[in-house]
């Protein structure tokens, strides 16, 4: 008995060993291709991957990736396959790609009681895409649609398909432009309805890293085998009401570049000119933020000293609330806050031109910093002595002159190490903007890097990070040595 | 004229009762010493008479302003102008860390008494010239001895033309051989008629300088009178106990 197992032990181990691995890459928000629900991987791509994983006796691995960085998973190794409504239009060139299986529209979609009927009262409106994908390429300047984008009064590029529809919900945007599949699981809640119209129409492959003809090739006649038997329409009508999407061997591409973005056409001055751009965004989150969360943090720090039993209790809670939860978390609720428990329009909301999403983002950063830099102030504050209180109370100051001119200037000496650690956090959390759509550096270097499959945009973001820190602990550094002059 | 005058003062923290019905004047020009035991009472009293600390009971006037009456503290005027008469010098000299030390003697008189600056600055100089401070105007606290830092407290305390002065322990915290610089300015504002509470363990001190001695143990004044008569020749058993002690320590 026991020789028996250690010989199926040893035949497993040799079996796993042989057993070749089948990597999917997949946008795990991208339904009905690759989705989550209940907790398992579920989705159109991902029965067919299964299926040919089974048919050729390879072992599948499902990875759910960030879709900016899928590139890199692929060029390194970590996935073997681009398997996910990927849309070959506009990426000829950029990977081994199977034939098209799926021919796919690209559509709009806007509330069920949306005064826009066509493409063409999209005008001035504004259109929420997800990044990197061909309907935000294509609605781009320079994108095959951009004579429809220009018309638009702006394409707010958001992380994923689940914001653009709150955005859309929340009125903050007039409608959406995106996948035809993925739109129809959103048209299930009633609440939203399609324009006849559509803006492309586009083909779905499997992209293999470059040259890689050998697995291509065994996936695609595997696929072959699967239409031809009928279990291609079977997964099909599972995921599509019954209908066969399934395309392959009907359709060709020539894989020849289309005049979409060229690989060969990122050189590292347009890379510097966009990063500045955003680099901009950056530093006016940062600046803003400090000019609003450091007297935010004294007032706080003041109501958390208070002797009022509430007044302290509401601030400690405040602090409690804002230290324990997730800056991106914050900043979706400082957005969409407004019109999911008060029903505002976002659209609405702006302030001196200023977009409202900006605005929630200096909102959500400030109070989310000014309950830390409170707890730094509080610090600072009780460790004065309180033999310099009791010689400014003989001396005849007033609770007030005394802070200001005693206390405060001794706590700001004292504070400056914690503070420095705080705002060069600030830094590099200026990038949590993205939550938000609003164009910071790294979300320009996540879109520059996806389109041209280059690290090189992430090494000039993470300069850039790291010369604007340099600068920002130069400052701090040069303050506290010209506080130093005491002790 | 009294400057200040305690009347059946008292005070608790907690159960513990540390002053029980304190009453003692201070006549103008008069040098007062406060000896006694460590836990005595006697810093609690100081600090209640400047205003650090508040009493349970009892009356306490500063120049003829009741700031401290039957128990109940006077409206926040009154305490102002009590406050204006005195002046105070701590153990641990409490100067500004981050004013010099000209800025620290002008900077209460320019910003709270309204003192015009170059008047403040010029009485400054003059309080650093009698402190023998005039070379370090410009010197910050910690570049000081500690005998240095309390004569400019002391100097500090001066600036704002006090009528009564109270020292808690000021030499407490020096080392010996920084005491006598200290204790030799104190003697001048003696010999200048300055009204003064001292409290102190410098026996020898309070011997030369104090007027009348006033001896605190366990929360009651147990004896006073002249610094001759309490250090040479005491009337109270705990008083000789506790003047014995010092000697067999020296």
């Amino acid at each position: 008995m026991k020789k028996a197992v250690l010989l199926l032990a040893v035949v497993l181990g040799i079996q796993t060993a042989f057993c070749r691995t089948f990597t999917v890459g997949f946008d795990a928000g991208f339904p009905p291709y690759g989705y989550v629900e209940n907790g398992e991987f579920k989705g159109f791509d991902l029965d067919l991957a299964r299926e040919v994983a089974r048919r050729n006796n390879w072992e599948i691995k499902l990875k759910p990736i960030n879709w900016d960085a899928k590139d890199s998973e692929l060029n390194s190794g970590m996935i073997d396959c681009i398997w996910n409504g990927f849309t070959i239009n506009g990426r000829e060139n950029s990977y081994t790609w199977s034939d098209p299986y799926v021919i796919n529209e690209q559509v709009v979609m806007v509330k069920k009681n949306s005064t826009i009927k066509t493409l063409a009262d999209l005008k001035g409106r504004k259109i929420a895409v997800q990044t990197d994908t061909p309907v935000q390429k294509a609605l781009s300047p320079d994108g095959e649609r951009q004579e429809l984008g220009k018309t638009f009064a702006g394409l707010v590029v958001v992380p994923d398909y689940n914001n653009a529809v709150m955005q859309l919900e929340s009125g903050s945007v007039d409608a959406v432009a995106l996948d035809v599949g993925v739109a129809k699981t959103k048209l299930k809640t009633g609440e939203f309805r399609l324009l006849d119209e559509i803006v492309m129409s586009e083909m779905y492959g499997i992209g293999f890293r470059k040259g890689d003809t050998a697995l291509r090739d065994t996936v695609q006649n595997t696929l072959l085998e699967m239409v031809a038997d009928g279990t291609a329409a079977e997964i099909s009508a599972e995921y599509f009401d019954g209908k066969n999407v399934m395309a392959l061997g009907k359709l060709t591409f020539e894989k020849k570049g289309t005049g979409g973005q060229d690989d060969s056409t990122l050189s590292l001055k347009t890379v510097l000119l966009e990063l500045g751009k955003g680099l901009l965004v950056s530093m006016a989150i940062f600046c803003l933020t400090l000019v609003f969360s450091l007297p935010l943090g004294l007032l706080v720090a003041f109501g958390r000293m208070s002797g009022n039993f509430l007044l302290r209790n509401v601030f400690r809670i405040f602090i409690s609330v804002m230290r324990g939860t997730p800056l991106m978390l914050q900043l979706l609720v400082w957005f969409f806050g407004p019109y999911y428990l008060f029903g505002i329009q976002l659209s609405k909301l702006s302030f001196c031109g200023l977009d409202y999403r900006f605005i929630a983002v200096i909102i959500g950063f400030s109070f989310n910093y000014a309950a830390y830099f409170a707890e730094i102030y509080r610090a600072g504050i009780e460790s004065i002595p309180r033999g310099q209180y009791e010689a400014a109370s003989v001396l005849g100051y007033s609770p007030y002159q005394t802070f200001f001119r005693i206390i405060l200037p001794q706590v700001v000496k004292r504070i400056l190490p914690p503070v420095t650690n705080e705002v060069i956090t600030l830094v590099k959390d200026t990038s949590l903007a993205f939550s938000l759509a609003v164009l910071e550096m790294f979300t320009i270097a996540k879109q520059i890097a996806s389109a041209s499959s280059s690290m090189m945009p992430f090494i000039v973001a993470g300069v850039f990070y790291y010369v604007f820190n340099f600068v920002v602990a130069g400052v701090m550094a040069a303050i506290e040595k010209k506080l130093s002059y005491y002790r | 004229m009294n400057l200040l005058k305690i009347d059946r003062v008292s005070k608790s923290f907690r159960s513990k009762q540390v002053l029980t019905d304190i009453s003692f004047e201070v006549e103008k020009g008069e040098v007062v010493a406060i000896i006694g035991p460590s836990g005595s009472g006697k810093t609690t009293l100081l600090r209640c008479a400047a205003m650090l600390e508040r009493a349970d009971g009892g009356t306490i006037s500063m120049g003829g302003v009741t700031f401290f009456k039957d128990g109940v503290l006077a409206k926040k005027d009154v305490r102002k102008e009590a406050r204006r008469k005195c002046g105070m010098v701590f153990q641990n000299f409490n100067l500004f860390p981050h004013m010099s030390v000209l800025e620290n003697i002008i900077d209460a008189p320019v910003h709270i008494a309204g003192v015009p600056r170059a008047e403040a600055v010029a009485e400054a100089e003059e309080l650093l010239k009698k402190m023998e401070l005039s070379d370090h105007a410009a010197a910050y606290p910690c570049e000081l001895s500690g005998g240095q830092q309390q004569r400019v407290a002391i100097a500090r305390a001066l600036a704002l033309h006090p009528e009564i002065l109270f020292f808690d322990e000021p030499t407490s915290a020096l080392d010996p051989e920084l005491t006598q610089g200290v204790l030799r300015v104190i003697r001048d504002l003696a010999m200048e008629k300055m009204t003064m509470v001292i409290v102190t363990h410098e026996m020898d001190f309070a011997e030369k300088v104090a007027d009348r001695i006033i001896f605190m143990a366990d929360g009651v004044v147990v004896e006073s009178g002249t610094a001759k008569d309490i250090i040479h020749n005491p009337a109270k058993e705990r008083t000789k106990m506790f003047i014995a002690g010092l000697k067999t320590e020296m």
